[in-house]
């Protein structure tokens, strides 16, 4: 099941009180949009393959900036 | 603007009710706090409402009141790097297999970005904040360093369009970076998502101006077209120099940031489920105005293939000079206004993405609808960002040809993560809901990834061995 929380305790920005000319706000705006109330979902349980998926790709990242860097630099200083 | 109002200033609703701003809040009912952000978004949800479901329903004006994140963040991303690879290929390929090519691209930068536009709508979150929330911290870290790396770099090749540009009529680079960097604070300065938007869209459409320049090259229309069907043809065959287009031409089409910042721009537009439809025409009039954009500068610039200009090291304003002679001095004028416009959108644009995803990250209100009160962290990283992308490029002696070398290499190869986390959370029915991707997208979705990834090996294999293919 989706975790839901509510961000009201999470984030308190300076905000007016809600005032009775405010209500047309809550029928215009869907409930979570209103910045506030925006939904919080949990953590999404990752599969081992995902995981790896995610390694892999952050490997390749870090690999080949190594690779193009010194390739830059070398350009830089021949 | 179209609203439908009694004499009480009140607003019809779907089942024909009249909502009224002095109407008091139902008795009981404990409502969430109001930011200006909720008010500001909450009057363009009231013209949305009136279009779609009031007594004179308006279809235009819905589509009109709902379009500006996908026609941005497409125009945006035909930024000034973007332009001179259009260039550079329209002059050393003349007219042939690049024409379609670069149409493809726009596809792709479709399917990859109408993702964006249902995940906002249907989870009111930006994408830095999903992937915080559902991948951790870990991961977010990788996903957000990423980001503000690429976005620093892309920044300061837009102030160096910019200067390029507004250099072919002899603007000193000072005043005219400083000048880009005070359009960027002014359009936000007016705390408002919907004239933020309707203005960079106006900005935007300065795009186009590379269109004419097209015309005025005078290119052979059974040529472009027999490009368009036959794909060829390839001048010098499959060589180093064409891989590197290649990829420089997808780097132009897809990149991280237009991920985080149609997302955002979505949330914060405020668009639902039910805008889904019209997100995907704002979406695909984008792609389709960025792509004949693109197009255009690639013919736009053909007599330079046509007379052997060596193009190879040109930038914006060489371009623009080059194409005097055989565009007229009007050809040229445009062109230079049209790199100058491409530096400038995209550094509006991408500068906002780095702050949407700041405020996403760190739960700082993050809306351009806020208050400089409320908002001030989010529109302080925004101009930060400007800032220091301008200062960047006003430092005497910076490797500014190395910036402009490496931001291409970092936009291609975080492609590949940021696609994938896409796709992951674009198929995560908890949040998506039915709003997840089918099989037909995950078709189209998965392919594009596999095409970038693959892109992004042959660019990092032929950068560390460039004497792999023939030169």
């Amino acid at each position: 099941m989706t975790q839901v929380m509510y961000a009201t305790e999470i984030r308190q920005p300076r905000l007016s009180p809600p005032k009775h000319g405010e209500t047309w706000v809550h029928e215009v705006l869907e409930p979570d949009q209103i910045s506030t109330a925006k939904r919080r979902f949990g953590r999404a349980r990752l599969t081992r393959g995902t995981i790896v998926l995610l390694w892999g790709l952050r490997i390749y990242v870090l690999l080949m900036t190594y690779l193009i860097g010194v390739q830059i630099w070398n350009a830089l200083h021949t | 603007m179209g609203m439908v109002r009694d004499n009480q200033n009140s607003v019809l609703l779907a089942d024909g009710a009249a909502i009224s701003p002095r109407l008091p809040a139902h008795a009981g009912q404990v409502e969430p706090q109001l930011a200006r952000e909720d008010l500001k978004r909450a009057e363009d949800r009231r013209r949305v409402m009136v279009n779609r479901t009031g007594a004179r329903r308006r279809p235009w004006m819905l589509l009109w009141l709902l379009i500006g994140p996908g026609i941005l963040v497409m125009l945006g991303e035909n930024d000034g790097p973007s332009m001179i690879s259009y260039a550079q290929t329209g002059a050393i390929y003349g007219i042939g297999f690049f024409l379609p090519f670069i149409a493809m691209t726009f596809v792709m930068a479709f399917i990859v970005q109408e993702m964006t536009v249902r995940l906002g709508a249907a989870t009111k979150l930006g994408h830095a904040e999903l992937i915080y929330t559902r991948f951790g911290r870990f991961w977010g870290f990788f996903a957000m360093a990423d980001l503000v790396f690429g976005n620093l770099l892309t920044l300061v090749t837009e102030f160096i369009a910019v200067r390029a540009g507004l250099g072919f009529f002899g603007v000193p680079p000072a005043l005219a970076v400083l000048g880009a960097f005070l359009v960027v604070v002014a359009v936000v300065a007016t705390r408002r998502y919907w004239t933020w938007e309707r203005i960079t869209m106006g900005f935007a459409v300065f795009n186009l101006i590379f269109i004419p320049v097209a015309f005025m090259a005078h290119p052979v229309s059974s040529q472009v077209l027999h490009a368009f069907f036959a794909w060829r043809p390839l001048p010098g065959g499959f060589t180093a120099q064409f891989v590197l287009l290649i990829m420089a031409d997808i780097g132009a089409t897809v990149t991280p940031w237009m991920l985080f910042f149609q997302q955002s721009a979505v949330v914060d537009k405020g668009l639902t489920t039910a805008d889904i439809r019209q997100g995907r025409i704002d979406t695909a009039l984008g792609a389709v105005l960025a792509a004949v954009a693109a197009i255009a500068t690639v013919l736009a610039v053909t007599p330079l293939f046509t007379h052997h200009v060596d193009a190879s090291s040109f930038q914006g304003a060489e371009f623009a000079q080059a194409l005097v002679p055989y565009v007229g001095k009007v050809g040229g004028t445009l062109f230079a206004i049209g790199i100058f416009e491409a530096g400038l959108v995209a550094a509006i644009t991408i500068s906002s993405s780095s702050a949407y995803a700041f405020g996403e990250v760190m739960r700082k209100p993050h809306s351009l609808n806020n208050s400089l009160r409320e908002g001030w962290p989010f529109y302080a990283v925004l101009v930060a960002a400007a800032g220091i992308a301008a200062t960047l490029v006003l430092i005497p002696n910076a490797p500014l040809v190395f910036i402009v070398l490496v931001v291409n290499v970092i936009a291609t190869l975080a492609m590949p993560p940021a696609i994938v986390f896409l796709l992951l959370l674009v198929n995560d029915r908890q949040i998506m809901g039915e709003h997840a991707n089918t099989r037909l997208a995950n078709f189209f979705g998965i392919g594009v990834t596999v095409l970038l990834v693959l892109a992004g090996l042959v660019f990092g294999v032929t950068t560390v061995f460039p004497k792999l293919f023939p030169s």
